[in-house]
């Protein structure tokens, strides 16, 4: 915490200075309050651009003074011309130690630091409090800020036993040099001694072309993959260096290294590794097996669901999105065992970018590993046999036919939906014969979806459920929706022959002239709409003019072909 | 008030303790002086080429006019000074960059051959004024050399002109200046080989080397370099023959900061090429001392384990803990230093690649130092003229051409360090390859010996481009001379 600055003592002689040292501690007192701020919010809150607009007025008092400051720093004190002006003993809180444990024992502020380059200080300030001891200190820091306004003294804490160069004198000599005169009169006495001659003056200056190279040339360093370029290097080593030794060192550096890669979100990077490893394998053949191994097996303990998960874990917590592309070439060199972990993920993921960046990678994934997703389907895990059967479906695998009719079964009823969803986007003879089975499903959901489907499709195989269903009891006891969904399937599949049935149902009495229930009659208009024969039509047009509401809108939307 | 301060040079390390440095703040203006000293250039040569009512001329003159201005106002003074192979802004010496070393040589040049060192800007120098000066400027070679610098005044103050406030050459500022330098050359130059040793060793010993030291020692170089050059290129000429390991490395590292400089490298840049180049024979640390130290040739084995360091020191480089990111453009340089341009050379590759810049400066910088330093099995090394030509006409050395023509422009045809006799047979060490680009035949040098051979130390500086009234060189280079037959040690004349 920042105090006020203490007295200076009487007995101590310091020159008077130019303005009243107040103005100096309160800058500094308003720029430890903009360095909090910096901290903790992020530059659009009002909070934090007030606390920078403060900071820019607390300099102006001082610059009406003088057009630079120079604060000297001690491991708990700013001082200004001799006098502190800030001390803060708390080391873990304290400005000056901070600048003072990595060396540096003066600023110098100039005019305009305040406006141009006072917020590089606070994003400097701010990730040295953050950073662990590998990362770069302070003064790297403001070395490469390369500020223009603030200029700093240092010691360098990590010279020690350097031995200086000391101002060297020449030999003392009691008579003076040979004569160069007579010297170079002699024949040359050495080989290397190049003619004058031999060099033209005038060919040392870089034309534009030569200048365009090298920019170039720049260009490309700095936009290649570096880390991709020293991954080729490692396999090349290891490639051509067939001693044990070596190869075991780069066996795990490669592995480390993949780790550190995929912390730093490198995905291209390790799909290249992992592509190239295959090749490697397949190529050198004098490969020992253990390294073998190691080189092949690396997709796989990529794949495994420890390591997966973890990757995926950190992306979910990351504050970026990973780059679309890298992810589809890192997914693409994993395993298809990782489409179970993937799939399990991807019901967890919360952040939104990064679910929808790992569905589409996951998605291409599993459409090159059908096999896999449909043995996935059979999972014991719901998840993962959800999330197959949904892959399933939408990639219309008929190989997935049997064991989504095999979900059918299942005891979880939105696994039987699922699987009834994926059966109908597969919509092939044998995912519709499968379909047939869950028309008669303990779960309403599940029969109405498939009910609707199989209606929809045509599929008269399912005609005899469906046929026992509208014409048994325990339909009347159902919801208007599933009892909708049973009489349209009716009127799809049964046609003609239904019209009859439905007829009686809409137009008929019973005895004393009793109607059937509304909703069921509403029913049968929708299903006759479907059928759409003349004899159809004709019952609906009896029952146009019925007085019961619902049974009339029925059937006006079963004329108007509306069904549903 | 304290702007006075930086009448010192602001870039130059104070000397309160051996380890004691300053740093910064005067990027501004350094960036502003260089538009300064491009726009004076472009006016002069506007006026040479167009009549004074060319549009060109007077959109010159009004730049030249703002941009003075503007550095008035920020700074409060504008003073530009010519001293040596230097260009001073108000104190700040100015860099040399690929794109404005044509601009900054005229002027020198023109400041130089008119007797004028100091040229201060007072308010008010407007259009009329600036053209004035500029024209008046390089009339002055039409007369004597001592009686340019009051010809030129004499022009001024006949035509009105109040705006400039003229002086001569300052050489004791120079002086001073060099002298700074150099001595923070010196401790930049040891703190770099102390911190190459203990890396070298520590990998050697299976430890974890303290790369903090690696970046301050770089970032100190890179400093010395884009402050003042010559001061630490002259430090080359030490090449310790017991302790060639690690000052080549370091030499290396110069010599690479100092090229990549030249070819117009920014600070962040120059910053990854000294960390790569400082650290490319890091493998050697992996290399038996017993092989390293042979003094005969080696025998296949031998040149089989020395010629695996570039790829051991890919391996060593990994073993760098302790650090937020690996040092990657540091791990490829140290696997391509030795290979050339065409990939051939070694170590093999397989894979499909492109050889970094970096490796390509590195290269250079690496056989220039290796061929002209004294080794355990190179007693009698190439004289540095010898190896430029070498490494410019041998195409099979397989270095870049465009790399080698910017080395050969940043040593000159005589490297610093380079002993010379000149035409009054005086011996003569060179100091620093001149900044007139049509010079690079002669350079600044130290004389050390009279004619008669009697040792003068430390000897004075002569710029070999300097001229009489008739246009007559003053002195003129004919012939290298080998240190070794004068008994003289040439980095007595740096340290």
């Amino acid at each position: 915490m920042s105090t006020q600055s203490q007295p200076v003592p009487a007995s101590r002689e310091l020159a008077e200075p130019p303005f009243p040292p107040a103005l100096v501690e309160e800058m500094l007192k308003v720029l430890v309050k903009g360095i909090r701020a910096h901290q903790l919010y992020l530059p659009n809150n009002p909070v934090y651009q007030r606390a920078l607009e403060n900071l820019k007025r607390a300099f102006l008092p001082v610059w009406s003074h003088v057009d630079e400051i120079s604060l000297s720093i001690t491991e708990s004190d700013f001082r200004w011309e001799g006098r502190p002006v800030m001390h803060e003993a708390n080391k873990s809180e304290s400005l000056p130690w901070i600048f003072f444990k990595d060396g540096i024992r003066e600023l110098r502020l100039m005019k305009g630091f305040e406006e141009q380059e006072v917020v590089g200080l606070l994003d400097i300030l701010k990730r040295v409090k953050k950073a662990s001891p590998e990362e770069d200190d302070l003064l790297t820091l403001i070395w490469e800020k390369d500020f223009t306004l603030l200029r700093y003294r240092f010691i360098d804490l990590t010279l020690e036993n350097n031995n200086p160069i000391e101002p060297s004198v020449p030999a003392e000599r009691p008579e003076p040099l040979p004569p160069p005169q007579e010297m170079e009169a002699e024949p040359e006495a050495r080989p290397g001694i190049v003619r004058l001659e031999d060099l033209d003056s005038t060919v040392h200056f870089l034309d534009e072309q030569e200048i365009d190279y090298l920019r170039t040339e720049v260009h490309k360093e700095y936009s290649s993959d570096v880390r991709r370029n020293v991954l080729a290097i490692l396999l090349d080593i290891f490639e051509l260096q067939t001693g044990k030794p070596v190869r075991d060192e780069i066996s795990e550096i490669l592995e480390n290294f993949l780790m550190h890669l995929l912390s730093a979100g490198h995905f291209a990077t390790v799909a290249y590794v992992l592509r190239e490893s295959q090749e490697l394998s397949a190529r050198a053949r004098e490969l020992d097996a253990a390294h073998r191994t190691k080189l092949v097996g690396l997709p796989d303990r990529l794949s495994a669901a420890g390591p997966l998960s973890n990757l995926l874990q950190a992306m979910d917590e990351s504050a970026s999105v990973p780059n679309q592309t890298e992810l589809n070439q890192l997914f693409e060199q994993l395993r298809p065992s990782s489409l179970g972990t993937l799939f399990t993920w991807l019901g967890r993921l919360q952040h939104a970018e990064v679910k929808a960046a790992i569905e589409i990678a996951a998605a291409r994934l599993a459409a090159a590993n059908t096999a896999e997703l449909v043995k996935l389907i059979g999972s014991s895990d719901v998840e993962i046999a959800m999330e197959s059967a949904r892959r399933a479906g939408g990639l219309k695998s008929a190989a997935a036919v049997a064991p989504l009719g095999k979900l059918l079964t299942h005891e979880a009823a939105k696994l039987r939906l699922i699987a009834v969803t994926a059966l109908s986007e597969i919509n092939s003879a044998g995912a519709l014969q499968q379909l047939e089975r869950a028309v008669d499903d303990d779960d309403r959901d599940v029969r109405v979806a498939a009910v609707r489907i199989l209606g929809a499709r045509g599929q008269r195989g399912a005609l005899p459920k469906v046929e026992a269903a509208v014409k048994g009891r325990s339909l009347r006891d159902a919801d208007l929706t599933e009892k909708m969904a049973f009489f349209e399937a009716y009127g799809s599949l049964a046609a003609a022959a239904g019209v009859a049935f439905l007829d009686g149902l809409l137009n008929g009495k019973g005895f004393l002239g009793k109607r059937e229930d509304s909703e069921l009659r509403a029913c049968a208009a929708m299903a006759l709409g479907k059928i759409g024969t003349r004899d159809a039509a004709d019952s609906l047009q009896r029952a146009q003019g019925d007085k019961d509401v619902l049974v009339r809108n029925a059937v006006n939307r079963a004329v108007r072909g509306g069904a549903a | 008030m304290s702007r006075v301060m930086r009448r010192t040079p602001s870039h130059v390390p104070t000397a309160e303790s051996s380890a004691d440095y300053e740093r910064g703040g005067d990027s501004y203006i350094r960036r502003r002086g260089r538009d300064f000293i491009i726009a004076l250039y472009s006016a002069s040569r506007a006026l040479k080429l167009y009549p004074l009512e060319n549009a060109a001329v007077q959109n010159a003159l009004h730049e030249l006019t703002g941009l003075a201005g503007d550095l008035l106002k920020h700074e409060r003074e504008l003073e530009l000074r010519v001293s040596g192979e230097f260009i001073f802004i108000n104190a700040t010496r100015l860099r040399l960059d690929l794109d404005n070393y044509a601009s900054f040589s005229r002027i020198l040049m023109m400041f130089r051959d008119a007797g004028v060192g100091v040229c201060r800007v007072e308010e008010g120098a407007g259009p009329r004024e600036w053209t004035s000066l500029l024209t008046i400027l390089p009339s002055a070679t039409t007369v004597d050399v001592p009686a340019r610098f009051a010809h030129v005044t004499g022009r001024l103050e006949a035509a009105g002109i109040r705006s400039f406030a003229l002086s001569g050459p300052t050489d004791s500022d120079d002086d001073d200046f060099r002298e700074k330098a150099k001595e923070a050359a010196k401790r930049t130059y040891a703190q770099s080989v102390t911190v190459t040793k203990e890396v070298i060793n520590s990998v050697r010993m299976g430890r974890s080397p303290n790369i903090k030291k690696i970046k301050r020692a770089v970032q100190s170089i890179v400093d010395q370099i884009l402050n003042e050059e010559t001061s630490l290129l002259g430090l080359t000429t030490l090449r310790d023959y017991d302790e060639y390991t690690f000052t080549h490395s370091v030499n290396v590292c110069i010599f690479s900061v100092a090229l990549g400089r030249k070819i117009g490298l920014t600070k962040l840049q120059l910053y990854d090429l000294g960390v790569a180049a400082l650290l490319h024979d890091i493998g050697k640390s992996r290399v038996p001392l017993e092989i390293l130290n042979k003094p005969d040739g080696l025998n296949d084995e031998e040149w089989r384990m020395m010629s695996a360091h570039p790829w051991l020191g890919v391996l060593a480089l990994f073993q760098m803990r302790g650090q937020a990111e690996l040092p990657y453009r540091a791990m490829v340089v140290a696997h391509e230093h030795h290979m050339k341009t065409d990939l051939t050379g070694y170590p093999k590759h397989l894979r499909e690649r492109q050889m970094s810049i970096y490796s390509k400066i590195v290269a250079v910088a690496d056989g220039f130092d290796a061929a002209t330093s004294r080794r355990v099995y190179q007693t009698e090394p190439l004289t540095p003229v010898a190896v430029l030509a070498e490494m410019r006409n041998n195409p099979r050395r397989g270095m870049d051409p465009v790399i080698v023509k910017a080395f050969v422009s940043l040593v000159g045809h005589y490297p610093v360090g380079t002993l010379v006799v000149l035409d009054t047979f005086e011996l003569a060490v060179v100091h620093a390859v001149n900044p007139v680009p049509e010079a690079i035949s002669r350079p600044i040098v130290r004389v050390i010996s009279d004619e008669r051979g009697n040792l003068l130390h430390p000897g004075t500086l002569v710029d070999l481009h300097q001229q009489d009234a008739t246009g007559r060189f003053l002195r003129t280079i004919i012939k290298l001379a080998d240190p070794d037959r004068y008994g003289i040690r040439v980095s007595d004349y740096f340290a």
